[in-house]
Order: structure tokens, then sequence, then C-alpha cells
């Protein structure tokens, strides 16, 4: 139990996706100026991120290692993903077409998120049981959502700063994520 | 050459792929900690922007709409696993530290990005171009931001084990924000507001 | 003809696409072929270049139950084996040698993610040949009254290396006396 709560707390505070790891940070740039989105995508990713691993880990220990086609693993991961995508997409539009718009063309780009092949592949190398696997899905999910969501809030307050003109808009973005990571660095000790 | 160099150029300033289409940030900013990563990771994308840029352009004419994006995907991920394992037996060095920012150039948005938007509207020639452009623009901005992380940061230069100088004050103390993953946005966000101060590139 | 024709323009995407990933599952299979060999053979040797760096005279090893018996020919030199410790950026990997049941030959650091030019020093020589020739009873920190002295300013992955070296160590003594 506590080797969950580990890898839960590790990569929510200590490895954060976006701030840390890098993983995620297209849309990262683009949904976060509205803490309503930025949120509603964050949990987004995290629900994609915990299927993806859950599939992907069944496929893996059950296909990919038996029959020996390791190599296969690139290739079927983000099949995988593309596929679940593709029918959450199709999921949210029949049952909810106003979230269905407002994600607009963010939904299908959760395919290429790194944050999602990249929680599949972490899985693999650091070789995480079946529940592990899905506790760092939501682990790396929802540090992904939490610095989505403070980042969102920091833009919403930023666009009324007087920021230099050719610092406005991305690159201030940037120096304010560096900043965040910053602030997160306290944890370091927490496990 | 015309036509061709003008695909070419254009990936190098006007739309560089890092500092203005925004694209492919992941690996940049994870690997950017050192000039040979850099390096490294530029020859894993050039391979697989080239090949599939040139495949994508080549059968542009006879695949379906329906299944446009899952053909394009199935083409990159077996380049980037083909790269990845030639890598690992190869290069293990570099496999070692491109770690898992090797096998996510799958999803590095470069890519997938100019199969859709270029070589599936453009002739081979021309998807070439705009291939080895593009890299080009990728390899320049990764190593300006390496040089500035690696220099700042560990106050020496090494290039393939070759220590090319390491500078007197920061030698001995390094500034260790720089080789962190802050760092990496730091330097990115000064660079990017740096050039469109000068007007080099726009938004 | 017409339906023969409809038909076919329905089942070519999934035809073509059954095609392309017929194509790249070859191409794949022929890739990991080649180069599989080369793949598993490098693991070796990197085993091999990190234990002949704590026994230098080792001409040849045996692997049983996660424990490497190393051998100088005929001779025994000692035992090595991998311990994990959790440092403050992640987990440290630490191949550490025997050279019998009560003394550690050696340590060598596999793997860490500690801060650089903090927790990273513990891959520093100054660090790593406080080990050499010290009593597995005696792995600990000066502070603690054993024989190694930690990093300034790094305390959490000097003790991580520490504590999972001295660890495992009395783990896989007890394991060795135990299959004697």
């Amino acid at each position: 139990m506590s080797e969950l709560v580990t890898i839960f707390l590790g990569l929510v505070l200590i490895n954060n996706f976006i701030l840390v790891r890098f993983l995620g940070l297209c849309p990262f740039f683009g949904v976060s100026k509205q803490l309503g989105s930025a949120i509603s995508m964050g949990i987004a990713v995290t629900f994609v991120m915990a299927i993806a691993s859950l599939a992907t880990w069944l496929i893996s220990n059950y296909i990919l290692l038996p029959l020996d086609i390791e190599y296969m693993q690139i290739v079927i991961y983000i099949l995988v993903i593309a596929t679940l995508v593709q029918i959450i997409e199709l999921f949210i539009k029949k049952t909810n077409l106003g979230l269905y718009f407002s994600f607009g063309i963010y939904l299908p780009l959760i395919t290429t998120n790194c944050a999602v092949l990249g929680i599949t592949l972490i899985n693999a190398t650091e070789n995480y049981s079946l529940s592990g696997s899905i506790v760092a899905a939501l682990g790396g999910g929802l540090g992904f959502t939490l610095a989505l969501a403070m980042m969102s809030g920091i833009r919403e307050k930023l666009e009324l700063a007087n920021t230099p003109k050719s610092m406005k808009g991305l690159p201030i973005a940037f120096i304010t994520a560096a900043l965040l990571g910053l602030a997160f660095l306290g944890f370091g000790g927490i496990v | 050459m015309g036509k061709f160099g003008k695909e070419f150029a254009k990936g190098i300033i006007i739309t560089n792929p890092v500092f203005v289409l925004v694209l492919g940030l992941c690996p940049t900013l994870a690997i950017s900690t050192s000039i040979d990563n850099a390096l490294g990771m530029t020859l894993a994308v050039l391979i697989v922007l080239l090949g599939s840029n040139i495949i994508i352009a080549a059968i542009r004419n006879y695949v379906p709409n329906i299944t446009r994006i899952p053909i394009f995907i199935v083409i990159i991920a077996t380049l980037v696993t083909v790269v990845n394992l030639i890598f690992h037996a190869y290069l293990p060095a570099t496999y070692e530290a491109l770690g898992i920012y090797l096998p996510l150039v799958v999803v590095n948005c470069i890519i997938l990005g100019r199969a859709e938007a270029f070589a599936s509207k453009h002739t081979v020639a021309q998807s070439i171009a705009d291939a080895l452009g593009m890299t080009v623009g990728f390899m320049l901005a990764l190593l300006m931001i390496s040089f500035i992380r690696q220099v700042l940061g560990t106050g020496s230069l090494s290039v393939f084990g070759v220590d090319l100088f390491t500078l007197p004050v920061l030698g001995e103390h390094p500034i260790a924000i720089f080789i962190l993953p802050y760092g990496a946005f730091i330097v990115i966000g000064l660079l990017m507001g740096l050039f469109r101060r000068t007007g080099v590139m726009k938004e | 003809m017409p339906a023969n024709k409809k038909f076919w323009k329905q089942a070519f995407p999934i035809v073509l696409l059954t095609i392309v990933v017929a194509v790249c599952v070859s191409l794949l299979s022929y890739i990991d072929s080649i180069t599989r060999e080369k793949i598993s053979a490098q693991e070796d040797e990197a085993v091999k270049a990190l234990i002949t760096d704590i026994f230098p005279d080792m001409s040849r090893y045996e692997f049983k139950n996660d424990i490497y018996t190393v051998y100088s020919d005929d001779t025994k030199l000692g035992y090595a084996f991998l311990a994990t410790g959790k440092g403050y950026g992640g987990d440290i990997s630490i191949l550490v040698g025997l050279s019998d049941e009560t003394t550690v030959k050696g340590i060598k650091i596999v793997s860490q993610t500690e801060t650089p030019g903090l927790g990273s020093r513990i891959t520093e020589s100054f660090f790593t040949d406080q080990f050499k020739g010290v009593a597995i009873n005696n792995v600990a920190l000066s502070r603690d009254g054993g024989k190694i002295d930690a990093i300034t300013g790094s305390t959490i992955s000097s003790s991580a290396v520490v504590n999972a070296v001295r660890d495992t160590a009395m783990e896989k003594v007890k394991q060795l006396e135990g299959s004697d």
C-alpha cells in the first residue's frame, strides 16, 4: 500500500508531469487560459491515461511479453490510445454535445498528448504492477490537472498585467511555468 | 531549385517549429541538457521526419480519407520503433541519454503535424525539402537551448566526450537551475521573447 | 459490375490499412531480429564492466538467485548484487561488491536522478571509496556511528545509498548462508 502512495505522490508533486517531465505541454500552453476548460481538459486526460494504462498493461503482459514481440510496443500502444480517444470522442458527442464543442479540437489531440503515451511507457519501464500502473496514471493525471489549473489561474491574471510586448503570451507563460516548478521543488522531501 | 530552397528555408526561421509553431516541445525541453543529447535527438527526428514525409507524400493520392490518420500513425510509429531499435543496438549511449523521450517522438507534434499539413498535400521532393528545413530549424533551436543550459548549468562544454572549454567562474559554481527542468522553461521563454523583440521571429 | 465496384470502394480503405500494417510489422520483425543479439550482448557487457570496476581481477562470474558470484579463474573473489535505494529524486541503483560474507569490497552507483552538483555526487569516488573494506555492520553514516561520511548538503541521497547497501547486503548474506 505504501508503495502505491509513494508512486502516486511522486508523480503528482515531485515528478510532476508538466513541470518536471515536460509531458503534456501542448495543451498546457494552448488551453490554459480559463480555469474551467483547464480542469475539464485535465480530467479528460487523466481518464484517458487511466484507461490506456489498464489496456496497455494487459496487452503488454498477456500478449507482447509471452509472444516475445516487445518491439511492437510503440506501434500497438499508440494505436490503442488513438482508438480509445476515438471511442471517448464518440461517447461524449452522443451524450453531451455541449461538452464536445467546448473541447473542440483539443479532444482528438489527446491522442498526441505526450502524457498519455508517456505514462504507458513509464509503466512499462518501471515495471509497475497493474494497480501500480493505474495509480501512476491517476497520479500523473492529477499532477497534470493541478499544473494546468494553477497555470490557467495565473494566466488569467497575467492577461491584465503590464508585460513587455515581446514577452506577452507564450514567453511569460514559460517563465511562469519555471517558477511554478521551482515552488514544487519544496515537496521533494515528502517521500 | 527555387521552390525546393524556399520550402527548406521556411522551416529554419519563418516557421521555426520550436520558436514559432511551438510544436514538439516535450522532447525539446527534456533533452536540452547537453549538446550531445541535442544532436542525438536531432538525428532521431531527422530520420523519422524525413522517412514519414517521403512515404506519406508518395502514397498521398492512394490513401482514402477515413483511414488517413491511422495509416499515418502506423507509419510514424514503425519508423520510431526502427530508430529506437537501431539506437539501442548501435548507439547505446545516445539511447540511454534520450530515455523515454526517444519513443515519444511518435507523438511529437512536428512529425504528425507536417504529415497532415504538408506531406499529404505536396510532392515527394517538396516534402523532402520541408522535412530537412524543419529538422534544421529544430536542430538550431535545440542547440541554442542546450548550449545555454549546458554552459550555464555545468560551467563547461563537452561534445561527444571532447572537453571544449571550462569557464573560469562558472566552472566552479555552475548555476544549477539551468540544468534542472525549470531552467529549460526559463531559457526558452527568454529566447522566444528575444526573438520577438528583435523581430527575427514573429508570433 | 456496379455491385462489385461498390464493394471494392468500401473495402479498399481496410485493405490498404491491412497492407500497410503488414508491411510495417514485417519491417519491424526484421529489424528486431538483426538488433536483438547486439542489444542483449550490450546488457551483458554493461554488467561485466560494472563488476570489473569493483573486482578488477574478475575473469568470469555466475549468476543465481539475483546474486553474482565473482571468480578469477577458479578462485572465488566474492559476490556482487544490485541494491536499490530511495533517493531524493527517485530510485538509486547500486552495484554492491562483497569480498566475503562480512566485508564490502566496494560499490558502484549504476543509475541515479539526484540533484546535479549535490546528491548526484554520490557517484564520485570520494564518496564511494569510503565503502571499500568496511564491515557490513559498519555501513552507516558517521553521525549514526558508522564509517561513511555523508556528502554535505545531500544527507538524503547519502543515507539512501548507505541504507540500501547495508540492508541489501545483510539480506543477501542471509540468503547465501541459508542456501549453503
